[in-house]
């Protein structure tokens, strides 16, 4: 899985194994890690430090929907759904019962897990876009029970929502929470990248290129897409938890169907079933989403039909017009570009 | 009783759209195996389309109907040429990205071009009921009932005695074999588009008709077409069409006897249920093919 450069031999199962091979790589790892973590938090302004944060709690459910579409195959039309049941779930537990901002984690990985599960149940026996189609169903029904759930979810009016308190300091500024969310985005890519290369990640991998072979050599293809499904629907729990906390407020309106279908077009974009192609497509869109708002005064005023209030109309239109060029002319998403450039980098003056 | 029989009734009426507009997915996915979940999004799509030519142009009926035919063929052409057919060979979900992207796009176009409320075609038909013992039901759904039985007569007629339509059933038994034959399948892959859009066209503007052109209840009514299918079965013209009306027959039960106990709207959701219930009994559908796959 890892492609390492040329004349490095591993001599020992240790070095097979190291995520990180080479030391370039280790200093390119902590760079990333100085720049992200001290950096861009003491440079960069209020404005960018929120899409940072969006971008943060992307990247967080990217990594649950790449487990479940981009390694097992399973094509979820759903997934701001489960992000929402994550949401409420905190959003309830602490509003209704108190609970403090870490104690609603477990609540929100629970009701997100169950959820997965009983979506899952159908891919016992379907495949393919039966299982999309599923999905898409879990998602209006999800959405409907959460409108229609009377007290615990307040219907139309959604839920407020505390900021985070740690260790007696309250986090409710952009910067503060920048380092939380980013710290457990850090903290779920690693999961998601050492999840990946296990026994488990290759038997998802083994499902989603070939389920009757895999069941053949000994796979229960069924235990393995559940578990993708719990996964995955956990991740959402997460990024929903995070998300209730960060916004301060949880309504119906920030989950509609067209989150789920971006999530999927984030994963093509960027690339299926790699970790860095997740963390692109998240990048890649919520920069373009930022790029249009921002735009959007400008093209208003040299389109007068086309005014500010259509952004959400142009916005639409690009994201999908981008995901089908993507399909069609470059399908393995910008991930793969940006390995062939690592690569003619590292070959550098030869072309191979 | 009295209930039941109007609920089941009212519930066929809605059910005969439902089955019309479930047509255009079946012969799509008969056709080329794509499945169409821009179904909601061209219901939407053309029932506005419908409305601006008719209400907001003020055109003749038989403008109306020649453009629109016109712009389906171009839309039918264009997402054959340049989505579906660059796809071919590619993996499954990339159909399945492919036409969700496609909703995205027209459902950006929809909020572009006619932003603000819903429009409302203007009453033509007498706002009367009738009535059949204690059953009653509206003028206008009757007709709604009548003109979906003449399309789908018509849509039979078509399969059954032209020859073009033997030869998409030809086309949807065996692509190669048909290629060989000197069918043009990539021609019938845009007719069936096109076929596909006029379905979900007649049926949008049918519902349209009766409860106004509003972006969002429209994409939903189109997504409803997506439980049909699964219940009746992906390649099934009979399954559709028996899909369509249990749907719809089921929905109005559902909403009748359930609504007072949750309190209202569970018609937009009861379909996904039956859908996720056939999924997970029965997932081929009632009459649908289960594959047998190898290794």
């Amino acid at each position: 899985m890892l492609k390492k450069p040329c004349g490095t031999f591993d001599q020992t199962y240790a070095q097979d194994m190291a995520p990180v091979r080479t030391l370039y790589r280790k200093i390119l790892l902590v760079c990333l890690f100085l720049c992200i973590f001290i950096l861009v938090p003491f440079l960069a302004n209020n404005y960018f430090l929120s899409v940072m944060n969006i971008i943060g709690i992307t990247v967080i459910a990217m990594m649950g929907l790449n487990i479940l579409t981009g390694y097992c195959g399973l094509i979820s039309v759903g997934h701001a759904a489960f992000i929402a049941v994550g949401a409420y779930a905190s959003a309830a537990l602490s509003n209704h019962l108190g609970f403090p901002f870490w104690a609603t984690l477990p609540g929100a990985l629970l009701a997100t897990a169950i959820l997965g599960l009983i979506v899952g149940l159908p891919s016992l026996r379907i495949k393919g876009f039966y299982v999309a189609v599923s999905t898409l169903a879990a998602h209006y029904i999800v959405i409907w029970l959460l409108l229609h759930g009377g007290e615990v979810t307040k219907g139309v009016w959604g839920l407020p929502c505390e900021s985070p308190v740690i260790l007696g300091y309250r986090l409710n500024t952009e910067r503060s929470m920048y380092f939380l969310i980013m710290a457990i985005a850090a903290l779920s890519t690693i999961l998601a990248f050492n999840l990946v290369r296990s026994r488990f990640g290759r038997a998802l991998v083994a499902v989603r290129d070939n389920d009757i072979a895999a069941e053949f050599m000994g796979l229960d293809v069924f235990r393995v897409k559940l578990l993708a499904f719990i996964i995955s629907s956990m991740y959402a729990g997460i990024a929903g938890w995070l998300q209730a906390h960060y916004l301060g407020m949880i309504t119906i309106e920030q989950f509609p169907l067209m989150d789920s279908i971006w999530y999927l077009g984030m994963l093509i974009v960027g690339g299926m079933g790699s970790i860095t192609g997740a963390i692109f497509g998240a990048f890649a869109f919520r920069l373009l989403a930022q790029a249009v708002i921002s735009l959007s005064p400008i093209v208003g005023q040299l389109v007068p039909a086309l005014s500010g209030s259509s952004v959400a109309g142009i916005t639409q239109v690009l994201f999908g017009l981008v995901i089908l060029f993507f399909l069609v002319v470059e399908p393995r998403g910008l991930n793969h570009r940006w390995q062939v450039m690592l690569a003619s980098f590292r070959l550098w003056p030869f072309p191979y | 009783m009295d209930l039941f029989l109007q609920l089941v009734v009212s519930g066929v009426m809605t059910g005969a759209v439902y089955a019309l507009m479930s047509l255009g997915i079946v012969i799509i996915y008969k056709a080329s195996s794509v499945f169409n979940f821009s179904h909601g999004s061209i219901v939407a799509f053309t029932s506005y389309l419908v409305w601006s030519l008719l209400v907001q142009l003020q055109f003749s009926p038989m403008l109306v109907l020649g453009l629109s035919l016109g712009v389906i063929f171009v839309m039918a052409f264009c997402i054959q040429r340049f989505i579906l057919q660059p796809l071919t060979g590619q993996p499954i979900l990339a159909a399945i990205v492919a036409t969700l992207a496609l909703a995205e796009v027209i459902n950006g176009l929809i909020t572009l071009i006619w932003p603000g409320p819903a429009r409302v075609y203007p009453k033509v038909i007498p706002s009367g009921v009738v009535q059949m013992g204690t059953v009653v039901f509206t003028w206008e759904a009757s007709l709604n009932f009548a003109i979906c039985a003449v399309a789908f007569a018509g849509f039979m007629f078509f399969f059954q005695k032209t020859k073009i339509g033997l030869t998409m059933r030809g086309t949807a038994e065996d692509h190669q074999l048909a290629r060989s034959e000197g069918v043009p399948v990539k021609r019938i892959f845009v007719l069936a588009w096109f076929i596909a859009i006029l379905m979900a066209a007649i049926g949008g503007v049918l519902m349209a008709k009766m409860h106004g052109v509003n972006q969002e209840p429209l994409i939903a009514l189109g997504m409803k077409s997506l439980s049909v299918v699964i219940l009746g079965g992906m390649e099934s013209i009979l399954g559709a069409v028996i899909g369509g009306l249990a749907i719809g027959v089921l929905e109005a039960l559902g909403a009748g006897y359930l609504d007072p106990l949750v309190g209202g709207g569970i018609e937009e959701v009861f379909p996904f249920v039956i859908l996720l219930l056939t999924l997970l009994v029965k997932p081929h559908g009632l009459f649908g093919y289960e594959r047998i796959e190898r290794v």
